[in-house]
C-alpha cells in the first residue's frame, strides 16, 4: 500500500506522470486508483493528482495519509502538504538546497538543457523513482516510456528520465 | 450474450471505461456534446473504435438536445445507442429526454450524464439522479471506473428489458478517476429489427400519452420490485443492528475505505444501492426499521433519503447532518460517519490553501480580444458565456455567465434596461462552439427584435475548454471522417445580421478600428446588432505553429503594471527583489501583443 500526491500548475504534465505510474502497476496486477484534474483549473491553475496503491475504492487521499508528495512547482507544495502523513517525503522541482523531509532537484533546469522545459515532469519522475519506498522502479518506468510509438517523443522522454536518475546519483 | 473473459487489464479513466462498456455492449451509434467531466466518454469511443475496428458511429453533436435525439432516433431504428453529456447538458436535452421516457425505446438507449459535485467545472451541483426521478427514468450510479464499465453493460440490458431509456450517472470522482480495469470481448452489434410504424406510440397525441404514462409507471413499479440493483446490497456486515449506512455512487467508495480503515467503525452495516431510482422502497424501509439509526450518504441531493417513507430514524441531508451543498470529500464523510457513530472525530488543522487562479493561456487569442474590447468599450456591461473565455473575468471583460448561449439572449434584454452613467453599452462575447450550440436562436431573436448591442464571436476554431473537440465549422467529424463545414459567416448573415466584420485579435490597431465601427453602428447610429468575429486558432490546438519570437523588457519600463493588470499574461511576473518586470521565456507563446500595447513601448524582441 502506498499513497502519492502529485501537484503543480495546469499544463505541467501531472496527469501524464500519474498515468505512467498507474499503467506500470496495473500491468503488474496491482490495484491502483487515481484521481486527476481536468477543466478550467488546467488553464494554469493549481492542480493535483492522487494515486493510491492497494485495496482502495476511493480515488482521493485523505489529509495526513500520503507517503509522497511529488511537486512540480515549489509554490504549490504548501497547498498540498497537508496530505502528507507524518514522516512522508516531499520531492520538489526546485533550485533550492535539500532539507530534512524535502528532496529537491532542478528538474526544469535539466529539462531546459535537453531543449524542452516541458520534460521537467519526466525528469522529476526519474529522480523520484530512485528513492527508497517509491512504488515504481526506474526500470519499470523506462519500460513504460519505451512503449511510446513516436520515435522523437520516446527518445526525449527516455533522455529526460535518465537525466533525473543521474541527478540522484 | 455470454462474455468471454479477456485478460487485458488497463489503467482506465472512468469515462474511458464507460466508452469501453458502450462498445462492449454492441452499441453502434453514440452522440455527445463535450463538457467537463463527461468529454472523454466520446473521445475514448473514437479510440476504442480504432483499436477494435468497431463499426460504431460517433459524433460530436451541435448540442446535447441534438445528441440525445440522434441517439434516440438510432434506438427507434433498432440499434443500441448512447448519448453523453454533463449534467447541465441534460437541462438542454431535457425536452426530448422527458418525452422519450413516455414513448419508450427499441434498441437499448443509455444516456451518460456526468455530475460535478463541488462544483469544479460547472454552473450547478444538480443531481442527475433527481432529474431521472423527475423524468421517470431509471438511473444507475457507479462508484468506481471498473463498476462504471460493468454498469454500462447493465444499463443497456435494463433499457431493452423494460423498453425505457436508462441514465448512467457517474460523478466527477468516477469520470476522472483511473483504475486497473479488466476488459471483456465486445459482443456483436445489437439489432432489434427495422423501425415499425405505429403513430399511437412514436407520434402519440395527448390521448395516447396518458396511456403511455400509465405504461411507464408500470415499468418503474416492476423495476422497483424485481430488479436486484434497486435494493440495497450489504457491503460490510457489522455487529448487531445499531447503525446502518446507506450510500450510492462515487461517495460510496470513500465510505468503504473509511469504514475499512477505522476499527471503531467495524460495527456498522454498510449498504450500497446501484440503482437509486426507482429504489426498492420496502427494502430501504426495512433497513431503517431494523436499525436504531440509519445514515444516508449520497451525492448531491437526498434521492435515496426521500424514497424512505418513515424517516424518523434517518440521518442525512434532510435532517441537516449532511451539508446541502459542496462535494462530500473523504475527510468530510469521515467526520460525518464518526459523529453519527458517537466517536471522536479526527482532529485536523484546516490546511491553508492558496490555489492559483486559472487564466487564459499565454498567447491565447482571447486575451488581446478582451484587451482591445476594454479599450474601445470601457465601462460597458459585458455579458459572457461558457468556455475558456469565461476567464475574461480576470480582465474585467466578462460581467455575467449564466449558461450556454446566454450572453446573446441576456444582451438583448439588458440593452433594454436603464443604465447608469458610463455603462451605456452592452457587449456580448461567445465562443465559436457555444455560438453553434445555443447562440444561433438567440441571435435570430436579437436581430428580429432590433436589440442594440455588439456581439463578439471569439472564433478559435475549436472547443478549447473541454480539450479541443471539433466544431461544425470543421470539415471532419469526431473520428476524423469527412464532414461538411458549416461556414460561420454565412450562418451569422443567415440570422439576419447586416454588420459583420472579421478581426485578427493579434493585430491591436486593426481590431480596434473594427470594434469602433461596430460601436458606431450599434450605439451611435442605433442600427441594431453588430457582429465582430475575432479569428485566431487556440494555441493549444493540434498542429498550431506558435511563433518562435521571444521578448524581453527593456529600460523604458516604468513599472506601470499594465501588463500584469490589464493584459494579465501569465508569462509576466514582477521580480520583487530587483524591482523589475520579467517575461518567463518558458511560458511566453510569442504572440507579440504585449509589444503593441505596452504604454511605455518597453517590450522588444529578444536580442534586438
Ligand atoms: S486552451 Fe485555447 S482558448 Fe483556452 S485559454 Fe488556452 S489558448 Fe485560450
Ligand atoms: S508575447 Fe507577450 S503577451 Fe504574448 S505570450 Fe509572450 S509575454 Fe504574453
Amino acid at each position: 500500500m502506498a499513497e502519492l500526491i502529485l501537484c503543480g500548475r495546469g499544463g505541467q504534465g501531472i496527469v501524464f506522470l500519474t498515468r505512467q505510474i498507474g499503467q506500470v502497476l496495473s500491468a503488474k496486477g496491482l490495484n491502483v486508483v487515481s484521481s486527476e484534474t481536468h477543466g478550467m483549473a488546467v488553464r494554469g491553475g493549481s492542480i493535483n493528482s492522487h494515486l493510491r496503491i492497494g485495496g482502495f475504492f476511493s480515488p482521493l487521499i485523505r489529509a495526513g495519509h500520503a507517503d509522497f508528495l511529488i511537486s512540480l512547482d515549489a509554490t504549490e507544495t504548501d497547498n498540498n502538504k497537508h496530505y502528507l502523513k507524518p514522516g512522508g517525503l516531499i520531492v520538489e522541482n526546485s533550485t533550492l538546497a535539500e532539507e530534512p523531509g524535502i528532496k529537491r532537484i532542478d528538474a526544469a533546469g535539466l529539462a531546459r538543457e535537453l531543449g524542452r522545459v516541458q520534460l521537467e515532469n519526466v525528469v522529476l519522475l526519474g529522480y523520484a523513482a530512485t528513492l527508497e519506498g517509491f512504488p515504481v522502479t526506474v526500470e519499470q518506468i523506462r519500460g513504460q516510456l519505451s512503449k511510446e510509438p513516436r520515435e522523437q517523443v520516446r527518445s526525449l522522454n527516455l533522455r529526460a528520465l535518465q537525466a533525473g536518475v543521474d541527478a540522484a546519483a | 450474450m455470454t462474455q468471454q473473459n479477456n485478460p487485458d487489464v488497463r489503467f482506465l479513466m472512468g469515462n474511458e471505461a464507460i466508452g469501453r462498456g458502450i462498445v462492449e455492449a454492441g452499441c453502434t451509434v453514440a452522440a455527445a456534446y463535450p463538457g467537463t467531466p463527461s468529454s472523454e466518454v466520446l473521445e475514448s469511443l473514437v479510440r476504442w473504435k480504432k483499436e477494435l475496428n468497431h463499426p460504431i458511429y460517433v459524433e460530436w453533436s451541435v448540442n446535447e438536445k441534438v445528441a440525445f435525439e440522434v441517439a434516440y432516433g438510432a434506438s427507434l431504428g433498432g440499434v443500441r445507442a448512447a448519448a453523453a453529456m454533463k449534467m447541465v447538458g441534460l437541462n438542454v436535452a431535457s425536452d426530448p429526454f422527458l418525452s422519450a421516457a413516455y414513448l419508450g425505446i427499441r434498441g437499448g438507449l443509455v444516456v451518460v450524464v456526468a455530475d460535478d459535485p463541488g462544483p469544479h467545472s460547472s454552473q450547478t451541483e444538480q443531481d442527475s439522479r433527481f432529474f431521472a426521478w423527475f423524468a421517470k427514468v431509471p438511473v444507475l450510479d457507479p462508484g468506481t471506473p471498473a463498476e462504471a464499465l460493468e454498469m454500462t453493460l447493465r444499463a443497456f440490458e435494463l433499457s431493452e428489458k423494460y423498453q425505457v431509456p436508462v441514465l448512467l450517472r457517474p460523478c466527477l470522482r468516477v469520470c476522472h478517476a483511473r483504475q486497473n480495469v479488466s476488459l471483456n470481448t465486445p459482443r456483436p452489434a445489437a439489432y432489434v429489427g427495422p423501425f415499425k410504424k405505429d403513430w399511437t406510440r412514436w407520434a402519440a397525441i395527448p390521448k395516447y400519452r396518458l396511456k403511455l404514462h400509465g405504461e411507464l409507471n408500470e415499468k418503474l413499479a416492476r423495476i422497483e420490485r424485481e430488479e436486484p440493483a434497486a435494493s440495497p446490497v450489504l457491503l460490510n456486515e457489522g455487529a448487531g443492528n445499531s447503525i446502518a449506512l446507506v450510500t450510492s455512487g462515487s461517495v460510496s467508495s470513500h465510505v468503504r475505505d473509511i469504514v475499512a480503515s477505522d476499527e471503531r467503525l467495524q460495527g456498522i452495516d454498510v449498504y450500497k444501492v446501484d440503482l437509486p431510482f426507482p429504489a426498492n422502497r420496502d427494502a430501504l424501509q426495512k433497513i431503517v426499521d431494523e436499525h436504531e439509526r440509519t445514515l444516508v450518504v449520497e451525492e448531491t441531493y437526498p434521492v435515496l433519503e426521500l424514497q424512505i417513507k418513515d424517516r424518523r430514524k434517518v440521518t442525512g441531508r434532510l435532517s441537516g447532518d449532511v451539508p446541502s451543498q459542496g462535494e462530500l470529500l473523504p475527510e468530510l464523510v469521515e467526520e460525518i460517519v464518526l459523529r453519527v457513530c458517537g466517536k471522536e472525530p479526527v482532529l485536523r488543522e484546516a490546511p491553508v490553501v492558496k490555489p492559483r487562479r486559472p487564466s487564459l493561456c499565454p498567447g491565447c487569442p482571447h486575451r488581446p480580444a478582451f484587451y482591445t474590447m476594454r479599450q474601445v468599450f470601457d465601462q460597458a456591461v459585458y455579458t459572457g458565456d461558457i468556455g475558456c473565455y469565461t476567464l475574461g473575468i480576470n480582465m474585467g471583460a466578462v460581467d455575467t455567465c449564466l449558461c450556454m448561449g446566454a450572453s446573446i439572449g441576456m444582451a438583448g434584454g439588458m440593452s433594454r434596461a436603464p443604465f447608469t452613467e458610463g455603462q451605456t453599452r452592452v457587449v456580448a462575447t461567445i465562443g465559436d462552439s457555444t455560438f453553434y450550440h445555443a447562440g444561433v436562436p438567440a441571435l435570430v431573436n436579437a436581430v428580429h427584435t432590433r436589440a442594440r448591442f455588439v456581439l463578439v464571436i471569439m472564433d478559435n476554431n475549436i472547443t478549447a475548454m473541454t480539450g479541443g473537440q471539433p466544431t461544425p465549422a470543421q470539415d471532419f467529424l469526431a473520428d476524423g471522417s469527412p464532414g461538411v463545414a458549416v461556414d460561420m459567416e454565412r450562418l451569422v448573415r443567415g440570422c439576419g445580421v447586416d454588420f459583420l466584420e472579421i478581426a485578427d485579435p493579434y493585430d491591436a490597431e486593426g481590431m480596434k478600428q473594427i470594434l469602433e465601427k461596430a460601436r458606431s453602428y450599434a450605439f451611435d447610429d442605433d442600427k441594431g446588432v453588430a457582429v465582430v468575429i475575432t479569428r485566431r486558432p487556440c494555441v493549444r490546438a493540434p498542429k498550431v505553429e506558435l511563433p518562435s519570437d521571444r521578448f524581453e523588457i527593456g529600460e523604458a519600463c516604468d513599472l506601470c503594471m499594465s501588463c500584469l493588470r490589464d493584459l494579465e499574461c501569465p508569462a509576466f511576473h514582477y521580480v520583487k527583489s530587483e524591482k523589475r518586470m520579467e517575461i518567463d521565456a518558458d511560458l511566453c507563446a510569442g504572440c507579440g501583443f504585449c509589444v503593441q500595447v505596452c504604454p511605455s513601448q518597453a517590450i522588444k524582441a529578444k536580442g534586438a
